[in-house]
């Protein structure tokens, strides 16, 4: 089947439009998730602004190797998954999968770290919620600065989560050979999805790890 | 649809990597009150190569790019009004008591 006479949904013209159409509806969704997380930096940085001893000494507590060692997985994740994308059109449907299978488990790998931090966390009795023994006489801040910290990573993590499924059932599809030239367009749009896990924590990872200090 | 070259990808792959270990490097130097910025400065500009390079944006078609404007576009709303508030407040507002 060549790209002009591609079978396509009957309300398309063509292939082309379907993907672009499939493509402009990832773009908008991704549009309402930057207000999501935009809202939840904007409460960070105002609560900063508020508590900046606080805040300075949480992200001080922080493991700042193990949050740049995420950082890391995630940019090579968002690396493989981009090439991906590129060997599925190019026919390559193989190598496609074994980079979409990479990419998973850069996911878990990603997971498991942030598992030891929480676990960590917990152990020492930092709760979401300002709960916990660690809290007892520190400063009200850090409650705040750890309530964040589980609600931006925790709602990262759950996006993490979906990411993943997405992925593994785009990467089902190409093992069945249902995902081929011409049809690539929805791997495009699980890649996109994944690439904005990797913006986000671009973001997370300086406000919760690399900036220590009261400003 | 147009396509982002693979060596482009590659390349974008090193500088990602590379403005990480700088800015983890820059996070053992002092800088006072320029670390958020200058950490948050790198971050935007991961993010961008991120968004146009691996995200295609910079070759997709206007409506697309339009969306995400859109975007930024209450995201500046948001944020901007939030600092407008936060920055003007003379003292912090109460805590809630419930009633007794």
């Amino acid at each position: 089947m060549s790209e002009g006479t591609a079978a396509h949904l009957e309300h398309f013209q063509d292939l082309e439009r379907q993907a672009h159409a499939a493509r402009l509806g990832i773009w908008v969704f991704l549009a309402s998730e930057l207000l999501l997380f935009a809202g939840l930096f904007a409460l960070y940085g105002a609560y900063r602004v508020h508590y900046p001893e606080a805040f300075g000494w949480g992200v001080d507590h922080n493991v700042r190797v193990l949050g740049t060692l995420n950082t890391a997985i995630l940019i090579c994740s968002s690396y493989a998954v981009a090439t991906s994308v590129h060997m599925l059109r190019k026919g390559r449907a193989k190598l496609a999968a074994g980079l979409l299978g990479f990419t998973l488990a850069c996911g878990a790998t990603f997971l498991v770290i942030k598992g030891f931090e929480y676990a960590a966390h917990f152990r020492e009795g930092v709760f979401p919620g300002g709960h916990g023994a660690f809290f007892h006489g520190k400063p009200e801040g850090l409650k705040v600065f750890y309530t964040l910290y589980f609600l931006m990573t925790g709602l990262h993590g759950i996006h993490v989560i979906v990411g993943m499924g997405i992925l593994a059932w785009l990467l089902s599809r190409i093992l069945r050979g249902q995902l081929a030239v011409p049809h690539t367009h929805p791997l495009d749009i699980g890649a996109v999805y994944w690439h904005l896990i990797d913006v986000v924590w671009i973001f997370l990872w300086p406000i919760f790890y690399l900036t220590p200090g009261a400003l | 649809m147009k396509s982002i070259s693979q060596r482009t990808t590659f390349l974008t792959l090193l500088a990602l990597l590379g403005l990480t270990l700088g800015s983890f490097a820059l996070s053992y130097v002092h800088l006072g009150r320029w670390s958020i910025p200058v950490a948050l400065g790198i971050a935007a500009l991961k993010a961008t190569l991120v968004i146009t390079i691996f995200m295609e944006l910079a070759v997709e078609k206007l409506t697309v790019k339009l969306s995400l404007v859109a975007g930024f576009v209450f995201v500046f709303l948001l944020v901007g009004l939030m600092a407008a508030d936060v920055a003007t407040r003379a003292a912090a507002p109460l805590l809630p008591h419930p009633p007794s």
